[in-house]
């Protein structure tokens, strides 16, 4: 197995199997927290990760196809392409505005939606990297998903993007109100993510 | 060159005395919060009563004297307003009778910056933990730097959680020290973990262990609610670490004084072979030593503030004020 990303949760890693390439994302022990703790953190979110994606796909989101599911693992479809945040060309965020719009249809809040998690593949983009995900009804949750993404984004790609959200989900309206008044309780600065 | 300076933007009045980067004095007097929390007109009394004396202890204990002194710098935020203006006010009157220059500090800031000389890091990630605030910090590039929120908590900050969780088992609120003591002997209960990102939120913790208090031991509710919200502050650290690519990390803050806290953060550090450093407890409580440290540097860089522009402010953002 080659390791394609040690990320801060997770080592993400290149299989072989049955002849085709699979993606093995392994949630590894943390030996700063103790281990009921970490067990528990590794199980539900590996557990909530897989149901997420499910749900996502279920909804006509794009995203790698979940073949096997460990305790701390899980086997999914090998994506081709390129994250946003490195990519050449630039982002399809219509389209990434429809996909969420889609996923919050479908009460999937994803947690860490930024460039770092949206795979751009030839046949459009890719959400990856459903370890933060929710299924919930969660305004709050909804609109912090718009926000990480807006932080992370240029001003006229965040326009694209809510406005394909706002025409995709019929409950976007409230959504846009809630992420005002997280901007305006003052906490949140623009931070681009280095 | 000596510089003075004053902290006052909670229940500490502090002191220090700094020469070329060197803290001669740390002195400081505190308000005792005791079980019933702050009252603000009661605690900037104290603050009035301690004033001279803090100042007289500073100065004796770096062996100077007052007319020695070249530049005054004070806290103006974030912190409680009827505080502040005590501290404001001690240190206009000194700059004014000295005729030096004076400049305002942010407080967070300085947490920051004399842990970072401490440490003897070049560019850390920062995790700032007090009473009020927990937020993930990392100095701007360029020419007007500031320090960037890369993550922060969505309601309270760490220290008043685990003081709130304190007050309701009858535990004296104390940054959280309190209930490390008995934690010590605790075992663990599963318990609400929120992390979105680099952020986080603690009143979903608080509410569940409260809710749990006089049905489980104290010591296990103690131990889980550190172990919890320790844990997520390592976590969104870890994650803010590895997305700007740092290999330092520095801890400040009132909490920054926790054992736990630190052998977390270390082993996190050591997990991925980065850099953990944090500064000596008095300059993780309230102090004036880092405000001295702090204004030393500004006046150095030429920048100091006419009396009359010398003001407070109570939510005086980290990311507002600019580093020199
Ligand atoms: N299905 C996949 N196909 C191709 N690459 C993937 C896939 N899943 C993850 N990766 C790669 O691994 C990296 C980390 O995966 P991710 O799920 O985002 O974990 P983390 O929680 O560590 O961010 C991604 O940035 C991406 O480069
Ligand atoms: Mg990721």
């Amino acid at each position: 197995m080659r390791k394609l990303s040690e990320g801060a949760e997770a080592r993400v890693y290149l299989a072989k199997m049955f002849g085709s390439n699979v993606v093995v994302k392994v949630r590894h022990a943390k030996a700063y927290r103790i281990m009921e703790l970490d067990e528990n953190l590794r199980r539900t979110r590996t557990r909530r990760e897989a149901k997420a994606m499910v749900r996502a796909s279920e909804a006509g989101v794009r995203v790698p196809e979940l073949f096997a599911l460990g305790e701390f693992s899980i086997y999914m479809e090998k994506v081709t392409g390129s994250l946003l945040k490195d990519a050449r060309q630039r982002g399809r965020y219509g389209e990434i505005g429809r996909m969420l719009a889609k996923m919050h249809g479908a009460n999937v809040i994803h947690g860490d939606f930024t460039p770092a998690n949206i795979m751009i593949t030839p046949s459009g983009p890719c959400v990856i990297d459903f370890g933060l995900s929710e299924i919930s009804e969660s305004a709050e949750g909804k609109a912090i998903d718009l926000l990480l993404m807006k932080r992370s984004i240029g001003d006229r790609d965040y326009r694209t993007l809510a406005e394909a959200y706002g025409s995709g989900y019929a409950g976007s309206k409230q959504i846009f109100s809630r992420l005002a008044d997280i901007e305006k309780r003052g906490r949140y600065q623009i931070r681009t993510l280095m | 060159m000596l510089t003075i300076g004053i902290e006052s933007s909670a229940h500490t009045f502090g002191v220090g005395i700094v020469s070329k980067g060197k803290v001669l004095a740390n002195e400081k007097l505190m308000y005792d919060v005791g079980t019933r929390g702050m009252i603000p007109s009661k605690v900037a009394e104290t603050h009035v009563k301690n004033a001279k004396t803090v100042i007289r202890m500073a100065l004796e204990k770096a062996g100077v004297d007052m007319r020695e002194i070249e530049g005054v710098g004070y806290t103006r935020g974030p912190g409680i307003g009827a505080c502040l203006q005590v501290g404001q006010l001690a240190a206009k009157t000194i700059a004014s009778g000295l005729g030096v220059r004076i400049v305002p500090v942010n407080h967070a800031v300085a947490h920051a910056e004399i842990t970072k000389h401490e440490a003897g890091f070049k560019d850390p990630v920062t995790l700032y933990v007090s009473g009020g605030n927990s937020q993930l910090l990392k100095l701007s590039k360029g020419p007007e730097r500031r320090y960037q929120i890369l993550g922060e908590t969505f309601d309270i900050g760490v220290g008043n959680m685990l003081d709130a969780f304190a007050r309701e088992i009858k535990l004296k609120p104390a940054w959280g020290s309190t209930v490390a003591k008995l934690a010590a002997k605790g075992h663990y209960i599963p318990m609400p973990y929120t992390v979105k990102g680099m952020d986080f939120a603690f009143t979903g913790l608080l509410t569940y262990a409260s809710s749990l208090a006089g049905k489980e031991r104290n010591e296990d509710l103690c131990y889980s609610i550190q172990e919890t919200s320790f844990a997520m502050l390592c976590e969104a650290t870890e994650r803010a670490l590895l997305l700007t690519n740092s290999d330092e990390l520095t801890v400040c803050g009132g909490v920054a004084q926790s054992s736990r806290l630190r052998e977390m953060l270390a082993g996190m550090c050591k997990e991925h072979g980065m850099r953990f450093g944090f500064a000596a407890n008095e300059f993780n409580a309230d102090n004036g030593g880092m405000i001295a440290y702090v204004a030393e540097r500004m006046l150095n860089s030429g920048v100091s503030a006419a009396l009359d522009r010398c003001d407070i402010e109570q939510r005086y953002r980290i990311d507002k004020a600019v580093v020199y």
